[in-house]
Parts: C-alpha cells; sequence; structure tokens
C-alpha cells in the first residue's frame, strides 16, 4: 500500500499532500484530551501492523488496520495515520517523505468513509451479529478503498487505472478478509473490556 | 466529570489490555518470517564486465519477473530487462558512465541503485591496456628493418601484455575474493526492521501521546 518515493508526478503528491493538511486539520479540530492516549495507541497499533505480513500467493502483502483505526477514530484517522506513516517512512522507509501526504490519503480517507458506513454500529445497545458485521465490513471496505485509491493515485500519474487497481484489490484480497476478521475480534474485545474507547467518538 | 473515579478504576485494566494488545501484536510480528511488500531495494554489484543486480521485498523475499530500467547519467534509457525467479537481472556494461538501476516492482514500489563511474573504473584501466596494445603492436612493422628495435619493441609489448594480464588476474581473484562479501552486503541491505525500529517507533508514538497531553492539561488549567 505504500507508495514509494519517484513514482508519482508532483501534481499529485501536492494534491494528497494538501488533502491530508486538510483532513488532520479536521481531524485535530476540537480534540478532547480524553482521546488523545486512545489515538496513540491506534497509531502505535497501526505502526506495527504494518510489519505483519500475509503470504498471498507471488507477493506478499501485509496488515494495514485503518479500517479499525478509522471506526473508532473518525476523523482523527487522518492525525493518527500520518503519526504511524511518517514513522514508518523514517524508521523502515516504508514509502518515504515525499509520498506522506498521498499514502496518508489513501489510507486514512477509506478508514473515515468507513466510519460514517459502519460507526453507527458501536453505539451502546446494538446487537452482537451487527457489531461484527460491521467492523468486519469496516477492515474489509477500508483496505479494498486503500486498493482502489492507490490505483487512483497511480492513474493520475499516467498509468492504466483498471490494471493497477486490479492487482492491488486482488493483491490485497486474503488481507481484506483477515482485516475483516481481526476488526471484528478487536472491536469485540474492546466492547467488553473497555466499551468507553468505542463510545468516546461519539460522544463527542 | 462524574465519571472520572470509573476511568481511575479501570486504569489498570487498560494498561494490561494496551499490553497485551501490543504483545499480541508482537507475538504476530515474529512468528511468521516478516517479509512484506511495502518496500523493495534492488543492490547492484560490478564483476569483470558485468553488473548484478539484486532485487528483494523487505524481509528478504525476491521480486520475481519485475522491469528493471538502466539509465545513464543523463537519464537516458540504455537497456532494460526483468528479474529472474532469484530476483537477480544481469547485464554487461553497456558505457562508462554512471548508472542509475531502477527497479519497478508491482504495486507502486520502486527503487533506484546508483553505480558511480568509479565502481565502473575497475574495467577503464583494462580498456587502455587494451588499446595500448594494439597500438605496440603496430609499431613492429615501422621499425621492423631493424632487428634490434624489433626485439626491444616486441619485448616491450610483451611487459604490456603482462601488465594486462596481472591486472586481469588481480580483477578476477578480487572478484573471486570479493564476492563473498557482496553477498554479505546484499543481505545486509535488503534486511527489514529490527526490533531496535519497532521499539523506537512505538516509542516515540508515546511520546508524542505525552506530548500531547500536556499541552492539552495545560491549556485546560489555564
Amino acid at each position: 500500500m505504500h507508495i514509494s518515493e519517484g513514482i508519482l508526478s508532483p501534481a499529485v503528491l501536492i494534491g494528497g499532500a494538501a488533502l491530508t493538511a486538510a483532513g488532520v486539520a479536521v481531524g485535530m479540530k476540537n480534540l478532547d484530551q480524553k482521546e488523545i492516549p486512545t489515538m496513540g495507541i491506534l497509531s502505535a497499533a497501526f505502526f506495527v501492523s504494518t510489519l505483519i505480513h500475509v503470504p498471498a500467493g507471488p507477493v506478499s502483502v501485509h496488515l494495514i488496520l485503518n479500517g479499525l483505526v478509522g471506526l473508532i477514530l473518525g476523523w482523527k484517522a487522518f492525525p493518527a495515520i500520518l503519526v504511524g506513516l511518517a514513522l514508518q517512512a523514517l524508521l523502515f522507509q516504508f514509502g518515504g517523505m515525499t509520498t506522506l501526504g498521498v499514502n496518508t490519503l489513501n489510507m486514512a480517507l477509506p478508514a473515515v468513509v468507513c466510519h460514517y458506513i459502519f460507526g453507527n454500529a458501536l453505539k451502546p445497545g446494538t446487537g452482537r451479529t451487527v457489531i461484527i458485521s460491521s467492523a468486519f465490513g469496516a477492515g474489509f471496505c477500508s483496505v479494498l478503498m486503500s486498493g482502489i485509491m492507490v490505483g487512483f493515485s497511480l492513474y493520475l500519474t499516467g498509468e492504466a487505472f483498471l490494471p493497477a487497481a486490479k492487482l492491488m484489490v486482488a493483491a490485497h484480497l486474503p488481507v481484506m478478509f483477515i482485516e475483516g476478521i481481526l476488526t471484528a475480534a478487536c472491536v469485540l474485545f474492546l466492547r467488553k473490556v473497555r466499551p468507553e474507547i468505542l463510545e468516546g467518538d461519539h460522544v463527542s | 466529570m462524574f465519571r472520572e473515579n470509573s476511568h481511575d478504576s479501570i486504569a489498570f485494566g487498560l494498561n494490561y489490555n494496551i499490553f497485551y494488545f501490543i504483545f499480541i501484536m508482537l507475538w504476530l510480528l515474529f512468528l511468521p518470517d516478516s517479509a512484506s511488500a511495502h518496500k523493495v531495494t534492488i543492490f547492484a554489484w560490478v564483476d569483470g564486465d558485468t553488473v548484478f543486480t539484486q532485487s528483494k521485498f523487505s524481509g528478504g523475499k525476491r521480486v520475481k519477473n519485475a522491469p528493471v530500467l538502466v539509465y545513464d547519467s543523463k537519464d537516458v534509457l540504455l537497456l532494460d530487462g526483468k528479474t529472474d525467479k532469484k530476483g537477480m537481472f544481469s547485464f554487461k556494461i553497456p558505457q562508462k558512465t554512471s548508472l542509475k538501476i531502477v527497479l519497478k516492482a508491482s504495486m507502486a514500489h520502486m527503487a533506484v541503485w546508483k553505480i558511480p563511474v568509479e565502481a565502473l573504473g575497475g574495467t577503464e584501466p583494462e580498456n587502455a591496456a587494451k588499446t595500448d596494445g594494439p597500438q605496440n603492436a603496430l609499431k613492429p612493422p615501422s621499425g621492423s628493418m631493424d632487428i634490434e628495435t624489433h626485439e626491444q619493441v616486441s619485448g616491450s609489448s610483451t611487459v604490456a601484455l603482462g601488465k594486462r594480464e596481472i591486472e586481469e588476474i588481480i580483477d578476477a581473484s578480487l572478484d573471486k575474493k570479493l564476492a563473498p562479501i557482496t553477498e554479505i552486503l546484499a543481505d545486509s541491505i535488503h534486511r527489514g526492521p529490527g526490533i531496535t525500529e519497532i521499539m523506537g517507533g512505538i516509542g516515540y508514538i508515546l511520546g508524542l501521546v505525552g506530548v500531547a497531553l500536556y499541552f492539552a492539561n495545560r491549556k485546560r488549567k489555564s
């Protein structure tokens, strides 16, 4: 999912950075003090999850966990993912500093979209089946959308859209299922031991 | 505010959960040989008149069937090819300029390796000797009348030949001796992130949380 440096055109890089800056601004607005630790934990989880690889035929892909981040944080996923990606670029050399904006956008925007689609299920009082299916949907769809967005970024730079997007989505198909299951497990776990984390965002 | 107490009482529970989560993450992390497709590297070295390249994903998985493009110092495409099943691709040195070797792996991954002129320079003196050779060889006909000079010239040409041969022998044996070192170098370049980087990153994030909380707290107090 991390787009390397030197692939995208400057216009795409600048556009991605601008949109990411806007997303971060929205995320940081009205930031409640209580949410900072949650953001930190999810940012750390996102940071580490990238090292867990999923063997998928010819290529090997890794977990992204942006669905979980988005589901819980909403717009605050932007700063959380930005921090995680910046550290991945600095410490692991995944992606790069110039592509940080585009990469953040590609991973955080699907997270926010998933928050609006599936976030309602996190409200207290929803049934177990609804929660599981919504969390699975968030994990699955966020990776799917990220793959499409990476394909779109390549398309804007001049590559053919369909092959690039198809390859990204096909390679990440196992990851989508694993992320879905993992997101559902995390949400169930959090609901049991610490429901405040899940409800926090809907209160503020 | 009225929930502050309940927060405190489960604070320990929360800490447990964080550590539990991080441990699961780390356990998952070291369970497989953590190879992943978010970074590719290409490593190239010169051996004689051939440039060898090795391409890997971070974690050590070889990059198969990926296009490799070779540019000169002015970004003019010299040649291209594809990596084989072992992620290797080799080509004869097309010209003596600094080379830029670009690997284009699938899914928006790219890596660059540059070879400076000096690295290719190892073959340059050899070429110079080669161009000297014919010149020396051309000399004898002009002085073929004089047997003495002819002998001298042929003597000097054998010396030149000897020099070239010595150079070739040294080059060959150096390449042979350096081969394992180049391999080790290639492997070390392809190594994925270690525990230092992972722990450093997590620590960094926790530090950021601390800083953010500090400022948020100060704002609330004032």
